[in-house]
């Protein structure tokens, strides 16, 4: 990361903090909580961008199936919530585990693979658990499971009603904030370097000595860990789940997100969400095809922009600092 | 005459029907340039993989001092303390010249440092550091490695296969496309550091292996045809043959 890259990072972080603290205030003064419910989905599915981001950006794997994860995650806890104890802290750590399980498990599946071969292998794995679980009755079938109840956090001094708008907002922003900087954390450690060799050039670690796949799967258990726990946060905003959330168009989405926000960046992968969960709300007003609206902005981005918003910021810095 | 550090007997690889390296052996003894030579479709780069670990061969055996390496794969193989570098410029091209260093020597670490911040891994960071000085990489260290001249990046290419202090180090052609200024600095960088750890060197320019080695090593068609100093070599009428053609 360059230093116009880094400050682009930096200048995105604020504006992150600005925008939420705006937003907190005007929910708190109109009391209108549509657009924090709608940001606060935007963060959750950010969450998942932000694990395809570990992966694309970080270590140069592109999944197309990190779906697969997130919709773990909310199926496990609403299990969890409905079904069992409705505790927050035991749902999120109980989903953590699960997800780094099964992450360790399907990287023995995905890994085995590199380039266009892992993107699909990733692709199907998700597609069999979609329709698996679409097909399993236990679990609601094609109609999901519904009836999550609204969860309460107790801290030591208070507690925690997600029911409320700015209170679930607040939460979802200080978790992924945390996922964030964690990551983050990860890239200027030796760790992260080498996830930098595997992305630039894999077949050339050995000679120094490093044996890949464990680094890529530390990255793909960590990938899943994070789509999982943004996964268990879903059921408890909207009340229910669905195998949709599993399908490609979840993954595909998270794809392009992290494209719309910078590839590699972390921060365009929430940036990027909430963006897109903006355009989508805008678009979705004036024509029920929004799809391809989204589509077409793909393109342009990839085509115009293929370093997302984040190298739009880095250029216009470089630019000025030239100047 | 000291004992050798790294021994191939009888060496063989096949490609289907093609005996790429047929029943070679040698001995590499420590510190100098030992260099093998060869024209085009001698079997040199086979060898050099077989010797590297990317090939493990059919046949024969390799041992670096005394400890058998023939089925170790190249991770194992630098743990032995055998290093190399490769043809074609093969670094981490959008990370920076310090960062490739630091890639390359943080091996130094113990493995738990890989979770604690960069700045933690002392041994790592102090390698790289007398690295770029040694290779006089200071002016570029921030760069990426896409951005800096080909001989610079040949540069770095050794100065990486050096970061874990090899006992020997594998040199494919360190000087391939280099300009002539580059290759005489290359060389004079080559003689230095033979000084501390063995090179085994495949070279195309004669005229600098004759220079440089103490032990040269000819082939063609995939055998040995040849060894000695390098007068002796220069002076080989097979060594001519093979090279120029017979003459009538």
């Amino acid at each position: 990361m360059d230093k116009y890259q880094y400050q682009a990072v930096r200048i995105m972080e604020y504006v992150m903090l600005v925008a939420a603290i705006i937003l907190i205030i005007f929910g708190k003064i109109t009391g209108d909580t549509f657009f924090l419910r709608l940001a606060t989905e935007a963060l959750i599915f950010g969450g998942l961008a932000l694990s395809v981001d570990l992966l694309l950006g970080i270590v140069g794997l592109l999944s197309l199936g990190q779906a697969l994860y997130f919709g773990f995650g909310a199926y496990l806890s609403a299990l969890i919530l409905r079904d069992w104890v409705p505790s927050f802290w035991l749902c999120i750590l109980l989903v953590a585990i699960s997800s780094a399980i099964l992450g360790w498990v399907t990287s023995y599946i995905a890994l085995r693979s590199k380039g266009v071969y892992f993107a699909l292998i990733s692709f199907g794995l998700a597609q069999v658990f979609a329709k698996s679980i679409y097909n399993t009755r236990a679990l609601g079938a094609s109609d999901g499971m519904v009836g999550v109840p609204i969860v309460q956090i107790p801290l030591p001094f208070l507690t925690l009603n997600l029911g409320d708008a700015i209170t679930f907002f607040v939460v979802t922003f200080i978790l992924m904030s945390c996922i964030y900087f964690a990551l983050k954390y990860f890239l200027y450690t030796p760790l992260g370097r080498i996830w930098g060799g595997v992305r630039s050039n894999e077949s050339r670690l050995p000679y120094l000595g490093y044996n890949t796949q464990t680094p890529k799967r530390i990255a793909f258990i960590l990938a899943a860990i994070v789509a999982g726990v943004s996964g268990a946060l879903y059921p408890m905003l909207r009340g229910f789940v669905s195998p949709e959330l599993m399908y490609f168009s979840v993954s595909g989405n998270a794809v392009i997100t992290v494209v719309l926000g910078g590839v590699g960046t972390l921060i365009g992968s929430l940036f990027g969400s909430s963006l897109l969960m903006i355009l989508k709300s805008i678009i979705g007003t004036l024509t029920f095809h929004h799809h391809i609206v989204i589509g077409l902005l793909f393109i342009v981005v990839v085509i115009f922009a293929p370093k997302g918003i984040v190298g739009i910021l880095c250029t216009k810095l470089k630019e000025r600092a030239t100047r | 005459m000291s004992l050798p550090i790294l021994k191939a007997k009888n060496l063989s690889k096949n490609f289907g029907g093609l005996r790429a390296v047929a029943n070679v052996s040698f001995d590499v003894t420590p510190l100098g340039v030992t260099s093998i030579i060869g024209p085009n479709g001698a079997g040199k780069t086979t060898l050099f993989n077989l010797l590297s670990g990317l090939y493990i061969p059919d046949e024969g055996q390799l041992l670096l001092e005394d400890t058998d390496i023939t089925q170790l794969s190249p991770v194992q193989r630098l743990a032995c303390g055998m290093a190399r570098s490769f043809q074609i410029t093969n670094l981490f091209f959008d990370l920076t010249v310090e960062q490739n260093l630091q890639l390359a020597s943080q091996k130094l670490e113990s493995w738990t440092n890989l979770f604690y911040a960069t700045s933690k891994s002392k041994l790592a960071l102090k390698r790289a550091e007398e690295l770029i000085e040694e290779f006089k990489l200071e002016a570029k260290k921030d760069e990426p490695v896409a951005f800096l001249s080909h001989g610079e990046q040949r540069r770095l290419e050794i100065a990486v296969t050096m970061a874990l202090y090899p006992k020997i180090l594998l040199l494919d052609e360190p000087t391939q496309g280099m300009s002539q200024g580059d290759t005489h600095n290359t060389s004079e960088l080559i003689a230095e550091l033979s000084k501390t750890v063995t090179i085994l060197l495949i070279e195309h320019d004669v005229e600098l292996v004759m220079d440089l080695s103490k032990h040269v090593i000819v082939m063609a068609q995939g055998e040995k045809i040849a060894e000695g100093n390098p007068h002796d070599v220069r002076n080989n009428p097979i060594v001519q043959t093979a090279y120029f053609g017979e003459t009538e």
